[in-house]
């Protein structure tokens, strides 16, 4: 052999080894039980994936230990059923793409041998990760995607613990239904305003789906990229077609840049109706003042806790871990551990099948939960917690207070939007 | 409507002239070394981290950390440009390419590792609110952002044009070989323009900072936005991107207002891709 | 033709053996995993070559081609029930025709501003595709699970099938730029690398193997397009037409040694792994660690080795041959 080609044959017998000795490394034996988690820890939505992790990682320590706490699993240490087993969690980083939401939970299930998976935030990412556990068939336990066409697949091993995309888009529509019998206000055009993901264009369906449904008229019809350099073109057609109330479906970027460009345009709907971005803690810690007065889906607010001190209870030990309240993000993904740890644990074992048959008996009441929902119970056919729904929240004062559903709510609505120009 | 398209007009002059500000560092660096740098809107984000970081820190309005930020940012293009960049310039073109890819990865991941990947504004600053023009709105921060780029463009012409040093850019730009024969020193040219066209986008910046969203990864579509621009004015000519960031920022809003928003930026590469067939070397280009 | 000397044969056929063995030996799937999407980049980067490397056009719009051959084959699977092998040609002949439909008016473009067309027009593609609801706008294609098969291009309990044809689909585009490299049609694409007005004066048509140069990159690019959506079910803009993807593929091929039938697959097998590792072991935890060791190795592979680690090899390996290709 030539010195060349030896080197050629050497460098790739190098690579292969430099493998093995990854696969070998890569491997730790089983001493607890291991969930795997899929968030996307760097890149463009980091800050949401780090937040949803705090949620995660506080569920974790309150199963693992003693906590006098109406949750699931809190009040032992462990996995009763299972001699007192951990849960711990693997966490892999998806950078946002789908592509590796399915290569990490494929290696977090053959690799870490995870029994359970739970993420993405993403719907895109999700939507591929759940593809794998679908595949390989491991239980997959989601509560903070909100894409409705998750739990559309039929999909045996896929469980939503959250509200989707319907059901948050049509509580906005039931707000203003209720908004006009109880204030006499009367809302007749939207205007409809889309970020251009999967996320945003699911949710823009939805809106005008149901803006039909309830009888309004839908004015503007936008979508834009959620990292856009400028929106004023965008926002200037908003004005121009006069709605009464928008709806917007945003992340954050774009959340923080059209409050910033409504100001600046002096943009006065009766009302602004959103969803995601607007409730991140990002965005109030960027925009201050400016975010007062703009309504938001939510499943969680601190404020529930006058009625619900378990909501209290939580927030504090979440602050004294972060330093720092607990957000709706964190919330829902805080869910997750919950019910895959019940599931095992009535289960008494982590093989997939009677996970599976576990986690369609769930039935968690409505006091074990931080949301003002009836529990958490799967529809048979698509795994959709059926008592998942959202509330509206509004941000008064810099805070996210609870104003709908109007039982439920702690203060009353502030309608119609406050001018720009009168606010301190 | 009339009204509404003289509102559309300004503000597609507004965000072009901060294009326009952003492209200049660009096309300098680009017309003297022929090199295509990608860590550019990196370094737009390190000049708005920079002027927020002088707010918080020390309570310095934007509008006086700009000198900051200027000689700030030329130091640092010009260390770049000595240990990193220099050493691939007798190379392929491709490397050149890869080397500021790879700055560019290693700036946006550092300032992830030092700073998280929040998102900041700046809190109410000396340049703030709206002014009522007429019936048109003018945002104050970005209207004083477009006269920085108006004067930055001015000073960096007179300086290309009156001095001794400038002069001598231009004609490494223009010829480089020939450049040598008359004695330029074409490292140190390179040099001093890298460091001129860091400080530059560093300024603009400090000026974007004013009204727009502060985060790691916030280089990414204004510095593709700014090739286009580059490429668009003709590679190396300051008119040119200077005009040329003026189109772009007219064609997305214009078109963003009177087509579709959500096909606002391909309009923007449309009207390039049209250019760039009618006159292969831009606007101005040489 | 050239002729291959019996050690090269040996070392490529030595090569070729423990690549077959690999995942026969390694059966933990994230590592078959890295050595698809090191197979896939591979092709994408040999792709990338063939116009760029030999024929001087340094296309930064790659994704678009990916992203047209996924979304053809997809769309006739999904919507119409075409099979995806079918689709899998239909993909890469509507690659083809878009290049050939935005390469013609970009004939004169080089250099900087061909770089700059490729990323508009990659843009372009993205941003029309995002918004056309018929073949999912923003919500992507989702493909289905069901009925496993070769026939069907669709793999569900083991991923040794997507290995094998992936390794196929490399060594095909191996071959293809090989013989495009040794050909007259490699000769006349050197020549209007070097200038067009040279090419001209030789008598080449240089806007004819321009389109073509740039015809058989979008093909082969479309081809793992397919492959891509047949592995991972689910496509998007945002995933298979992304500017992300298309610089990654230039860095792949420049790394590696671009204007060399190999460089390109060496680059894969640099590149893909040090993020894909570098990703899984330190990602978690959100620093951003993993990309400052990415960016690093990066800046420093293009600061010492400018022409490509392929060249570099063959350095060390024995005294360069005076060849156009090796």
């Amino acid at each position: 052999m030539t010195s060349r080609s030896f080197v050629r044959v050497l460098s790739a017998a190098l690579s292969l080894l430099l493998i093995l000795v990854c696969s070998v490394a890569a491997q730790t034996p089983p001493k607890v039980i291991k969930i795997g988690a899929v968030y996307p820890l760097t890149g463009n939505i980091a800050s949401t994936g780090l937040d949803c992790k705090r949620g995660v990682d506080l569920a974790v320590d309150i199963i693992n230990g003693k906590y006098d706490l109406d949750l699931p699993l809190a009040k032992t240490a462990g996995l009763p059923n299972l001699g007192g087993a951990k849960i711990e969690i693997v966490y892999a980083d998806t950078k946002g793409d789908p592509r590796n939401g399915m290569s990490e939970a494929e290696r977090l299930i053959t690799s870490e041998k995870v029994v359970a998976m739970i993420g993405a935030y993403q719907s895109a990412v999700t939507k591929t990760a759940s593809q794998i556990t679908e595949r390989l068939k491991i239980p997959y336990v989601c509560s903070d995607s909100s894409s409705p066409t998750l739990t559309d697949r039929g999909y045996k091993y896929f469980y939503r613990v959250s509200p989707h995309d319907d059901i948050f888009a049509r509580d906005q529509f039931q707000f203003l239904k209720d908004l006009e019998k109880k204030t006499g206000q009367k809302v007749q055009t939207v205007a409809v305003l889309y970020e251009n993901t999967e996320f945003g264009s699911q949710a823009g369906k939805a809106y005008k789906r149901f803006a039909a449904e309830f009888g309004y008229k839908v004015v503007a019809d936008i979508t834009y990229s959620a990292n856009a350099t400028d929106v004023t073109s965008e926002v200037s057609k908003l004005i121009v077609s006069k709605p009464d109330v928008l709806m917007h479906a945003s992340y954050i970027t774009d959340a923080i840049l059209f409050t910033k460009t409504f100001k600046e345009k002096g943009f006065q709907p009766k009302g602004i109706l959103t969803m995601a971005g607007y409730i991140e803690p990002g965005y109030l810690d960027a925009i201050k003042a400016d975010g007062n007065y703009v309504i938001v889906r939510s499943t969680f607010a601190l404020d529930l806790g006058k009625n619900k001190p378990l909501v209290t209870k939580v927030n504090t030990l979440f602050k004294k871990k972060y330093g720092i309240d607990m957000s709706e993000n964190a919330a829902r993904s805080f869910m997750a551990p919950f019910v895959v740890a019940d599931a095992i644990n009535r289960a008494k074992s982590t093989d997939p099948e009677a996970m599976v048959k576990a986690l369609n008996e769930t039935n968690i009441t409505g006091n074990q939960v931080l949301y003002p929902w009836q529990g958490i119970k799967f529809d048979p056919q698509s795994h959709q917690n059926i008592y998942a729904r959202g509330t509206l929240v509004q941000v008064l004062n810099q805070e996210y207070i609870t104003v709908w559903p109007f039982d439920a709510a702690s203060k009353p609505v502030v309608w119609p939007f406050p001018e720009w120009k009168g606010r301190k | 409507m009339p009204d509404q398209l003289l509102q559309q007009l300004v503000d597609g002059l507004l965000i072009g002239l901060m294009y326009s500000l952003v492209a200049i560092g660009l096309t300098l660096i680009w017309g003297v070394m022929n090199i295509v740098n990608f860590a550019h809107g990196e370094f737009l984000m390190l000049g708005m981290f920079t002027s927020f970081w002088l707010f918080t820190l020390y309570g310095i309005d934007p509008i006086f950390s700009i000198p900051i930020c200027f000689v700030g940012m030329f130091i640092m293009g010009t260390l770049i440009y000595r240990f990193i960049v220099s050493k691939v310039m007798k190379g392929p073109m491709l490397a050149q390419l890869v080397v500021t890819f790879g700055v560019s990865i290693f700036i946006s991941n550092l300032a992830v590792f030092f700073w998280t990947p929040d998102f900041r504004l700046l809190p109410a600053t000396m340049l703030q609110g709206t002014w009522q023009v007429g019936g048109i709105t003018l945002s104050v921060p970005k209207v004083a952002a477009s006269v920085g780029s108006i004067i930055a463009s001015v000073c960096v012409l007179i300086f290309m044009t009156r001095t001794i040093t400038g002069k001598a850019i231009l004609a490494t730009e223009m010829d480089r070989d020939a450049a040598l024969l008359m004695g330029i020193n074409t490292e140190r040219i390179n040099s001093l323009s890298f460091g001129i066209g860091t400080a530059l986008v560093g300024v603009a910046g400090a000026f974007l900072s004013t009204y727009y969203y502060i985060y790691p990864q916030v280089g990414g579509l204004f510095g593709t936005i700014a090739f286009c621009v580059v490429a668009l004015g003709g590679f190396g000519s300051i008119e040119g991107a200077f005009i040329a960031g003026i189109l772009v920022g007219l064609a997305q809003t214009l078109g963003g207002f009177f087509f579709d928003p959500s096909y606002k930026y391909a309009i923007v590469f449309s009207i390039y891709l049209i250019t760039i067939w009618i006159r292969p070397k831009g606007l101005l280009g040489w | 033709m050239r002729n291959f000397t019996v050690r090269q044969v040996i070392a490529g056929v030595a090569t070729l053996l423990l690549l077959i063995a690999f995942p026969l030996v390694i059966s933990q799937s994230v590592h078959i995993h890295v050595m698809i999407l090191v197979f896939m980049f591979g092709m994408l980067g040999v792709a990338w070559n063939i116009m760029g490397g030999y024929a001087g056009m340094f296309s930064f719009g790659q994704a678009a081609f990916f992203g047209i051959g996924a979304y053809t084959s997809s769309y006739l699977s999904v919507a119409h029930g075409v099979n995806p092998w079918i689709g899998l040609v239909a993909g890469g002949c509507a690659a083809a025709l878009v290049a050939a439909a935005i390469g013609y008016p970009c004939s004169s473009l080089r250099g900087h501003y061909f770089a700059i067309a490729s990323i508009a027009f990659a843009e372009i593609v993205r941003i029309v595709f995002n918004n056309w609801q018929t073949v999912g706008a923003a919500e992507g294609l989702t493909l289905s699970m069901q009925n496993e098969s070769f026939a069907n291009f669709l793999f569900n309990s083991s991923k040794l099938p997507y290995y094998y044809i992936m390794l196929a689909f490399l060594l095909l585009s191996l071959a293809v730029c090989y013989f495009v490299a040794t050909s007259k049609m490699g000769y006349y694409f050197r020549a209007i690398k070097e200038s067009h007005k040279i090419a001209e004066v030789m008598g080449v048509n240089v806007v004819l193997y321009r389109l073509m140069a740039i015809m058989i990159s979008a093909f082969l690019s479309a081809m793992a397009g397919t492959f891509y959506a047949q592995y991972v079910l689910y496509i998007d803009p945002g995933s298979v037409m992304v500017l992300a993807t298309s610089v990654q593929i230039v860095l792949i091929s420049m790394l590696g040694g671009a204007g060399s039938i190999m460089g390109p697959v060496i680059g894969a097998a640099i590149l893909i792994p040090a993020s894909e590792y570098t990703r899984i072991t330190l990602g978690y935890k959100g620093t951003g660690v993993d990309m400052l060791i990415y960016g690093l190795l990066i800046t420093l592979i293009s600061m010492y080795y400018p022409d490509g680690v392929w060249k570099l090899l063959s350095k060390i390996g024995g005294k360069t041959r005076r060849s156009v290709n090796s």
